[in-house]
């Protein structure tokens, strides 16, 4: 456990303002002293019998003891300062891990939290959870951050002024008195989606006692008529699961399964799971969407229309599929989706080889809802499952004990007409991301008693009478169902750091219980779901393993209820036509790293780049090329390779106005303009106030993800907005950096890989550098799978954690100083760059770990040296800055520290006289200190990775901090066994980097290369493997595995999919000698071939 | 035209050269010298808060290193102790004594003895006390006669450097594992230095072979 150097209490030191010697002894005879005024001191002092020359000895000798005179010279002195009594299981510098559970929208997901002397500092999955492999997603990963945001709501507060807890206990009590007295009536709770069985307990405790009140729940990003939708396919209580594991054809309508939306770590992990040997088969997905999405970028086929046409595009595949498998009831289904407007011009060759393939696996295929499609829709997708008899099979029923709660338009017709005197605000943030359409801020104000639970004093904050902290999911009891059912703890691993309240405890003083704060109702819950009585043994084991092993809900068998949902068809209303062909829908979306905008004050969220934009500290209208020409924006004016200005748009829509930059998107839907959701916030912190631009202005009830454009109009040149793009950053020109085939391709030749682009024509490399000693007996490497990598960018957020990486600021992202060591590279893939449909194709990149590498003989102080297992070591007290190794790396993975990013305020900015706006990190040592210097952010901090300073180069490291660690237990174990030299090779697969570990579709593999049993070992004897850049023989340790698509040879576009590497030398006549025939994988150009040539989009940017 | 400057400065870039390399090296040695840890750290003995005697409890009393310092067989960070283990002794050993005044008080109100720090690593080197410990590498190698010292002061170096003499020949200081908190071991029962140093290298080498000894030289052992 690091320690630094503390400098003794000021009273040793305190040589300025000081008036006098006694003040630094602060003896209580001397504050008598001071407080006289005037102490005739003279007369007084003599009075005692104390002369002048007894007073200088007095205080000289006891200046001497307080520590001035020779001590002031000596070294500062540091101190140790061990508990006074041990805390059961805390061994300072060793971790403890904790398991517990991050309650998310559907189903929480488990996780195993790292903790260090008592604090959460890593988050990581729980691969004891039959659902999860032990990933997690980019939001599970930033959460912990949220637990030491300094600008967190504290303390609880009363009419604006300082309270109590106690104060708080005892109005709830009251409260609860008062409320049960009218059963309810003046009384309503809005809270957020929660699986958690024992918040349903209280609430339904609360609801006997108090039957008339109104309990809404309210998801800004949940559709409005899922829930009905379900209940009317397949009856109530139900709850969809898709297996993705079982299913061979995968249809999505509008849905990011892989990405942000529903699927969690188990769909990544599933649909993987299918793709990741394509000698054993691949799944194959097609995709319909208006945007770019992770789920998109897999897709072996993907539909590009606006997202107001989806629901005729699946009414379209439902017919389609109808004539395919004959089933005349689909057919007539389709017809009962009433679609106002007239009909859209649709792909129909796309939707039939879709549903031709859909047909072919019946019950093994799968067809998925995106949560923006409308009830009626989302009945048809259901429909269409049942027909192909994928219920019970790849789609299952499970049973919800979710209870059906109000919506927030309810809710809001009950304040309307009077009725509510308390209103309980239990999360969630409605002042600003409510339907625009129900006013709720002025709603709000006109109840007389608001308490307010939330995390931030937020936008909803403003007029509650009660302010109450919330105490973050890491230091509150609790628990949850995950998405498989299974029940889950949530555990604390840390005492509320501001005093935060948790959800079941004020619920629980509601409904007339006390005030508890250990796991008490927790335990109550535990017991009556194991059979009634507690056990303790089950509730340690419950704890410990972080799930109740075998309580995942059981599937019921159920088949779609046709007569149920054709009612419901005609209950719902109908679809609302979509815009006009020459009129522009505007859609909003949940994004990628700010969700709903909850995040929004997390510096990591902040500054991770979008997957797909590659967008940081803002969101942005999104419009594909041809629609931003159309709006007048000229395209080739940016050609100047300047990615960091961009013009501003001003939607109308909804009854208001959005003025924000336009960002053009390929692959996005003509006529659509995508916005995401939760930026522009008012009240949340330093880091989120002011970021981005607020779409929920435009968003209303009816039109809750796509709405139609009153108008749009792109604004004068003069008007620009500085945008922070990473994907102009460390640009590798185009090389044949990512290589990918279809999986025809792989079965003619499985190493098609390993011959593309300049790999083809190597000649045997000599290298003049001696190759470093590799003595150790582990060998260190890694492998990544570009075929299941869905670009989610966990991994990226991992290894800011694990790492103690920092942010930067938006500024410095547009200088290209963003700090992440691991990057997406996110390409676009067309034979033709102005085609409005390219393949997206995503590649993590990290320190490769050369063995010759170039970085290290170019370093003038031996900073960064080889060691004998493998590894690139960087050695931060060495390095001088000179960042020669920086420049001389081919791929571009190293990160300097331009300025202090961990002390200096990185978020302000100001203005010098010349230059224009600065941020506060030029002026150095001068400038703010930053948010980072506050006590609690330094808790999070990883102990065992420096904490790097300015002047100083990093990168990846392989977490060698983990492997360290490994190779000590692995030597301490065998020093204290009979043999100390038996076992001291680490056990296989033992070693997990942070980004490996935090991969739901386990992209990422490392370990020792020269343990055959170990799964690195066997990747890399995988015939897709390559290495980037091969023929520079820098021999790195990072390798890929080329990605190998599954397309359709039925469908329209088969040609033109995974085939931009092929041919990528393409001049006829070329003459190599001695390498005819090549196959469809060539390195060169086949004169006869019947594919195009065209120059390989590879490193398309814009 | 007049000589501008007289005869003696003939004399005077010599003189400059000569005295400007006398002052590098003098400044060089002497930098060497003062500034390296072998001077600036050895000997660095500040009088702590309570006035434990390591000298009494571990020569006089026999206690073991580990009773106190309990994790440095599992952990990077030998622990300095609780207060409760003090007391685990002092309840009613010696329990009134003014000495322990202070431990008495951090007890009751618990809050911690402030012990002043004596060894300190560098925040960006990390050091891990258990596999030393577990691998045959006394405290006494880096710590020195502990069991001696009524105040503890800094007895070794502990410098980069002084560190790579020992993982570049280990067999100086390997010793068989249950003897490592035993300060006083010897290797051979002698006075002789000479005998007592070419006994400690042969057994030394003996158990560097058979236990695979083999510290890590390579940067990221220590630095991460």
């Amino acid at each position: 456990m690091k320690r630094s150097f503390q400098h003794p209490p000021e009273r040793l030191n305190g040589r300025k303002y000081w008036r006098s010697l006694e003040e630094q002894a602060a003896s209580p005879e001397f504050r008598e002293w001071l407080d006289r005024e005037f102490p005739a001191g003279a007369a007084e002092m003599e009075a005692d019998g104390v002369s002048r020359r007894n007073f200088l000895q007095l205080m000289g000798a006891s200046i001497a003891l307080a520590g001035f005179g020779m001590t002031g010279c000596r070294r500062p002195e540091g101190y140790l300062k061990p508990y006074s009594n041990s805390i059961e299981w805390v061994i300072p510098g060793k971790p403890l891990l904790y398991a517990t559970a991050m309650p998310r929208r559907r189903g929480a997901m488990p996780l195993v939290v790292t903790t260090h002397e008592g604090r959460p500092t890593k988050i990581e999955g729980n691969p004891l959870h039959p659902a999860s492999n032990g990933g997690t997603d980019v939001f599970a990963q930033i959460s912990i951050l949220d637990l030491y945001d300094p600008d967190r709501a504290r303390p609880i507060r009363l009419d604006g002024q300082a309270s109590t807890a106690d104060a708080l206990v005892a109005e709830l009590a009251k409260l609860s008195q008062e409320i049960a007295a009218d059963r309810g009536a003046s009384f309503a709770v809005l809270a957020e989606e929660n699986s958690s069985p024992t918040r349903a307990r209280l609430r339904a405790e609360l609801e006997r006692r108090c039957p008339r009140l109104t309990w809404a729940e309210y998801e800004p990003l949940r559709g409005a008529d899922e829930a009905a939708a379900d209940a009317a396919a397949f009856g109530r209580r139900m709850r969809v699961r898709h297996r993705f594991a079982a299913a061979d054809v995968v249809v999505s309508v509008g849905s990011d399964f892989l990405g942000c939306d529903e699927g969690g770590v188990e769909a990544s992990r599933d649909f993987a799971g299918r793709r990741k040997d394509p000698s054993q088969g691949m799944n194959r997905l097609y995709v319909a969407e208006h945007r770019y999405t992770v789920t998109g970028g897999m897709a072996d086929h993907r539909c590009r229309l606006r997202a107001g046409h989806l629901p005729a595009f699946t009414v379209a595949l439902a017919k389609a599929v109808a004539a395919e498998i004959g089933n005349a009831d689909l057919a007539s289904f389709a017809d009962g989706v009433r679609i106002e407007g007239t009909d859209p011009a649709l792909d129909a060759a796309w939707i039939r080889g879709a549903a031709g393939d859909l047909a072919s696996a019946k019950g093994r295929s799968l067809v998925v809802a995106g949560a923006l499609l409308p009830g009626p829709v989302r009945l048809l997708v259901h429909a269409i499952n049942g027909a192909l008899g994928n219920v019970g099979r790849t789609l299952e029923l499970v049973p919800s004990e979710a209870l059906p709660a109000a919506s927030i338009a309810d809710l809001a017709a009950r304040i309307t007409s009077g009725g509510v005197k308390h209103l309980l605000l239990l999360g969630g943030n409605p002042a600003f991301n409510a339907p625009a359409d129900l006013k709720w801020a002025d709603l709000q104000k006109s109840v007389p008693n608001v308490i307010r639970l939330s995390l931030h004093e937020d936008e909803s904050c403003a007029g509650a009478r009660w302010k109450v902290p919330a105490a973050h999911y890491l230091e509150s009891w609790g628990d949850a169902l995950s998405a498989d059912g299974t029940y889950l703890p949530v555990q604390p691993m840390i005492e509320p750091l501001h005093g935060g309240v948790s959800e079941l405890q004020v619920l629980a003083v509601l409904a007339g219980l006390k005030f508890s704060t250990g796991p008490g109702l927790v335990r109550e819950t535990f017991a009556a779901r194991t059979g009634g009585t507690m056990d303790e043994t089950k509730w340690t084991a419950f704890l410990r393993d972080g799930l109740l092993r075998d309580s995942a809900a059981k599937p019921v068998p159920t088949a779609f209820n046709g007569g149920a949902a054709r009612a419901a068809l005609g209950m719902l209303p109908p679809v609302p036509a979509p815009a006009a062909d020459d009129a522009f829908e505007v859609v909003f979306v949940g994004d990628s790293k700010v969700d709903d905008g909850r995040y929004a004050n997390n510096g990591w969220a902040q500054e991770l780049p979008d997957p797909i934009t590659r967008l940081t500290w803002d969101n942005a209208a999104l419009v594909s090329p041809a629609t931003a020409q159309k709006l007048g924006i000229q395209l080739d004016k940016r050609a100047s390779g300047r990615t960091d200005t961009a013009r501003i748009v001003r939607i109308e829509a909804g009854g208001a106005a959005l003025e924000l930059p336009v960002l053009v998107s390929p692959g996005h839907a003509d006529h659509s303009i995508t916005v995401a959701l939760g930026y522009g916030r008012r009240t949340v912190g330093r880091v989120g106030a002011g970021v981005g631009f607020d779409a929920y202005p435009l968003r209303s009830a009816a039109a809750a993800f796509v709405a139609s454009v009153a108008q749009v109009e792109l604004l004068p040149e003069s008007r620009v907005h500085k945008v922070a793009v990473t994907h102009g950053h460390w640009n590798m020109e185009g090389r044949d950096l990512f290589r990918e085939g279809t999986l025809e391709e792989y079965q003619e030749n499985p190493a098609f890989a390993k011959t593309m682009g300049m790999d083809g024509h190597i000649p045997p490399n000599v290298s003049l550098y001696k190759t470093p000693t590799l003595d150790m007996p582990e060998q260190w490497g890694m492998a990544i799978d570009l075929t299941v990598c869905t670009g989610c960018s966990a991994c990226v957020v991992a290894c800011q954690a694990e790492n103690n990486i920092p942010i930067v600021g938006k500024e410095q992202v547009i200088n290209q100083r963003e700090m992440h060591w691991m990057r997406i590279d996110r390409y676009f893939a067309s034979a033709d760059p102005s085609t409005p449909d390219p393949e997206m194709v995503m590649q993590p990149v990290a320190c490769m770990h050369c063995e010759n590498a170039p970085c290290e003989t170019v370093c003038p102080v031996n900073a960064t040296v080889h060691s004998g297992d493998g590894m690139n070591v960087m050695v931060y007290n060495r390095c001088i800055g000179t960042r020669y190794c920086a420049n001389n790396c081919p791929y571009k993975v190293r990160r300097f520290n331009y300025f202090d990013y961990n002390k200096r305020d990185v978020l302000g900015k100001w203005k010098p006289p010349v230059l224009g706006e600065r941020s506060n990190l030029y002026k150095g040592p001068l400038g703010p200190l930053g948010m980072q210097t506050e006590e609690t952010l330094k808790l999070q901090k990883n102990p065992n990775v420096t904490v790097r300073m300015r002047g100083v180069m990093e990168k990846c490291t392989f977490c060698v901090q983990r492997i360290e660690s490994e190779r000590i237990t692995t030597r301490v174990k065998a020093g204290h066994s009979s043999d100390p030299a038996a076992n001291l090779r680490m056990p296989t697969d033992a070693v997990k980097t942070a980004c490996q570990q935090a991969c739901p579709s386990e992209a990422i593999v490392f370990g020792d290369l020269r343990d055959p049993e170990g799964r690195v070992a066997k990747a890399k004897n995988n015939p897709r493997d390559y290495r980037m850049l091969e023929y520079l023989n820098v021999l790195p340790r990072l390798s890929y595995l080329a990605r190998v698509r599954n397309p359709n040879p039925a469908m329209p576009d088969a040609a033109t999919k995974g085939r931009i590497n092929a041919k990528a030398h393409a001049a006829p006549g070329d003459s190599h000698g001695g390498q005819g025939e090549q196959g469809a994988n060539g390195d060169h150009g086949n004169p006869g071939g019947p594919k195009a040539d065209g120059p390989r989009g590879g490193g398309e940017k814009h | 035209m007049a000589n501008i400057f007289p005869r003696w400065t003939n004399w005077l870039p010599i003189k400059v050269l000569i005295c400007a390399g006398v002052a590098v090296t003098g400044l060089t040695g002497g930098v060497w010298y003062y500034f390296t840890p072998k001077y600036t750290r050895v000997g660095y003995m500040p009088s702590q808060p309570v006035p434990y005697s390591h000298a009494l409890h571990v020569g006089q009393l026999g206690m073991d290193c580990r009773y106190c310092h309990s994790n440095v067989e599992v952990s990077s960070h030998a622990n300095v102790p609780s207060t409760q283990t003090c007391m685990n002794c002092h309840a009613h050993v010696k329990a009134e004594s003014p000495k322990l005044e202070l431990v008495r008080k951090s007890y009751e109100q618990a809050i911690p003895i402030p012990w002043v720090k004596i060894h300190q690593v560098p925040d960006y080197a990390y050091f891990n006390h258990a596999v030393h410990v577990a691998r045959g590498v006394s405290c006494v190698s880096c710590h020195g006669q502990i069991n001696q010292m009524e105040v503890v002061w800094h007895d070794q170096p502990q410098s980069m450097g002084w560190c790579l003499d020992c993982h570049r020949a280990p067999e100086n200081h390997l010793r068989p594992r249950d003897q490592v908190t035993n300060l006083d071991w010897k290797p051979i029962d002698s006075d002789d230095p000479k005998e007592l140093a070419a006994a400690q290298l042969e057994l030394g080498r003996k158990l560097k072979a058979e236990w695979h000894i083999n510290p890590p030289e390579n940067c990221a052992a220590c630095h991460r």
